[in-house]
């Protein structure tokens, strides 16, 4: 029998994921103007920025490989 | 910005990259002899790139010139605030995750070539899908131009002036229009790959040389601690309104951009184009990321530049690091040749969707339906090199009037995107609605734009696309959509 085509914006948890990883990429959760501690010379929000938009791709990873399947390939007898 | 090292080392490094260029467009050319005869052929590459050459020319699509010269100077001036430029490329590809797999799958089954092509297809009207080829055109046109432009400057800043503007201009429209018209697609891929390698190469001894000769960020933290805490310091509530306007902006925008959307209709297959997604997801690291970082380090090395100096900033590292020693002499000169390579990689994307929404979407679909595919290529690239022509006679005497008219490209493309996206889910979408609020869209862009008129700090591009959506949205729902129209739409996108 044939897979179930998968579409990530039809997918509820993609979004919800999507909306909190872009929550996380925002900087309105620190304190104005605050930057201590620095680690190796960098302000402690641009690191959680930096981990958050790291967590961005991995979730582009995530739903390229979990949520995403129109079967085009498969139509196409295709694929590489 | 001027190399004090540029002349002949400069010149022979452009050199050697444009006849480099030609080379790749000529082998391509005497390897794929059909590549004339097809418009799928010239402008998909035969819908056939592999991961790599995916890959890298979404890559050297999407990174400018700019990206190098442009982003560190306002790093520099703003400090950490302008962190944001890493996430906002992520944010590019997480955008295509709500739109490019539905588009992908349509573009094989209706062998889509444009974006045009797609609104064509789903609305079946005249009124919408010329006015939104007119609208691309526009602001590809513009885009262009921008792109010569800054070809001009780079070619003459890198051989310290030995090259004149106009020479360097002239010179690498001739290469890019060349190859692009001995390959199509398949010839700017592959350039795309070298030019994103070059690019990368000298981001990478850019931040090195900076990094040895200049000290770590830690040494710039220190002179931002004592003159200007604001630039390490998270946003004040302003700063994240502004941090979050760039994001939506750019993640909607992501969707319009026509050379980007016509690259997913190139892939060879959704398993090569989920690669390549996945790929340039890590990308802003390594590219906005570390020249990020270039901009940081500068204000350790190079402290109390004016706003016009630090214009220079990569020009002044790069004429630091080149004396230091020969290793760096020749890394920066390759450094100003992948700057130039990522102008020309932007440009020549640009152009050849340009040819082709003029071939397929405008004169093989209204003007002469009966040509063969040979002739409609043959259109595109003629009416493509006037547009060149016209482009270069602007960037030879860049106006000092009405110079609004040449800056106005993403607030009007952006108004396609209801079309382009919208039209990929919703077949209750009406299409004289459509039409209205992507004409309403983009006057009210352009008007805000003349008028320098920015409510609330956000750009005129998005009030219009505002005014768009409540048109085309509320109009489709109070007239509703007629049935013919209704049905067809379902037959067109209801099946996934």
């Amino acid at each position: 029998m044939a897979r179930q085509s998968k579409e990530p914006i039809k997918r509820p948890i993609v979004w919800i994921v999507f909306i909190a990883v872009f929550a996380l990429i925002n900087p309105w959760y620190f304190t104005d103007g605050a930057y201590t501690p620095l680690i190796w010379g960098v302000p402690y929000w641009a690191w959680i920025i930096l981990a958050a938009s790291l967590a961005l791709s991995v979730f582009v990873t995530w739903v390229v490989c979990c949520h995403w399947d129109m079967q085009t390939d498969e139509q196409d007898g295709g694929g590489d | 910005m001027e190399l004090a090292f540029g002349g002949a080392a400069g010149i022979i490094v452009l050199v050697a990259y444009g006849v480099l260029m030609l080379a790749v467009g000529l082998i391509t050319y005497l390897r794929n002899r059909n590549i004339l005869e097809s418009l799928d052929e010239y402008y998909l590459g035969g819908r056939g790139l592999g991961v790599m050459v995916l890959f890298f020319t979404f890559f050297a699509t999407q990174y400018s010139g700019n990206t190098v010269v442009g982003y560190p100077p306002t790093a520099y001036r703003i400090g950490y605030q302008y962190l944001v430029s890493v996430p906002f490329f992520i944010c590019i590809i997480a955008a295509y995750l709500f739109f490019a797999p539905r588009l992908y799958a349509l573009g094989r089954r209706f062998s889509l070539l444009t974006p045009v092509d797609w609104i064509d297809i789903r609305f079946k009207s005249k009124a919408v899908t010329i006015l939104a080829a007119t609208l691309m055109l526009y602001a590809l046109g513009n885009y262009l131009l921008e792109q010569f432009v800054a070809i001009g400057q780079g070619v003459s800043g890198l051989t310290g002036g030995t090259i004149p503007y106009q020479v360097g201009v002239v010179f690498f429209i001739v290469i890019m229009v060349a190859y692009s018209w001995l390959g199509g697609m398949r010839s700017v891929a592959y350039t795309d790959t070298i030019q994103g390698i070059a690019l990368l190469f000298g981001v990478f001894m850019l931040l090195i040389g900076s990094l040895i000769y200049f000290g770590g960020p830690a040494a710039s933290a220190e002179v931002m601690r004592v003159q200007t805490p604001e630039k390490l310091g998270a946003p004040d509530a302003a700063g994240v309104a502004h941090w979050f306007s760039l994001l939506l902006l750019v993640g909607i925008g992501a969707a319009v951009y026509p050379h980007a959307v016509q690259r997913i209709f190139s892939a060879r297959s959704e398993a090569t184009l989920k690669r390549s997604f996945i790929r340039m997801a890590y990308m802003p690291f390594i590219t906005a990321g570390v020249v990020f970082f270039v901009g940081i380090i500068g204000i350790a090395a190079f402290p109390d530049l004016t706003t016009a100096e630090s214009e220079q900033l990569v020009g002044r590292i790069a004429n630091a690091l080149a004396s230091r020693s020969l290793v760096f002499y020749w890394a920066m000169v390759l450094l100003f040749g992948g700057v130039i390579a990522a102008i020309v990689s932007t440009a020549d994307s640009v152009l050849l969707t340009f040819s082709s929404i003029v071939s397929n979407d405008l004169y093989g679909r209204y003007i002469h339906p009966e040509a063969s595919e040979q002739r409609k290529i043959l259109v595109g690239k003629l009416i493509g090199l006037v547009a060149v022509v016209v482009l270069v006679i602007i960037a030879w005497y860049p106006p000092s009037t009405l110079y609004q008219i040449f800056v106005l490209k993403f607030e009007l493309l952006i108004q396609a995107a209801p079309a382009l996206i919208l039209g990929l889910y919703w077949s209750r979408l009406n299409s004289r609605a459509l039409f209205a609020g992507m004409l309403a869209g983009a006057v009210l862009a352009a008007a805000m734009t003349f008028a320098g008129w920015r409510p609330l700090g956000v750009f005129s591009g998005l009030w219009g696309l505002l005014l768009n959506l409540v048109i085309c949205i509320g109009a489709s729902l109070v007239m509703g959509v007629d049935r013919e129209e209704h049905e067809r739409a379902v037959e067109v996108i209801g099946t996934y």
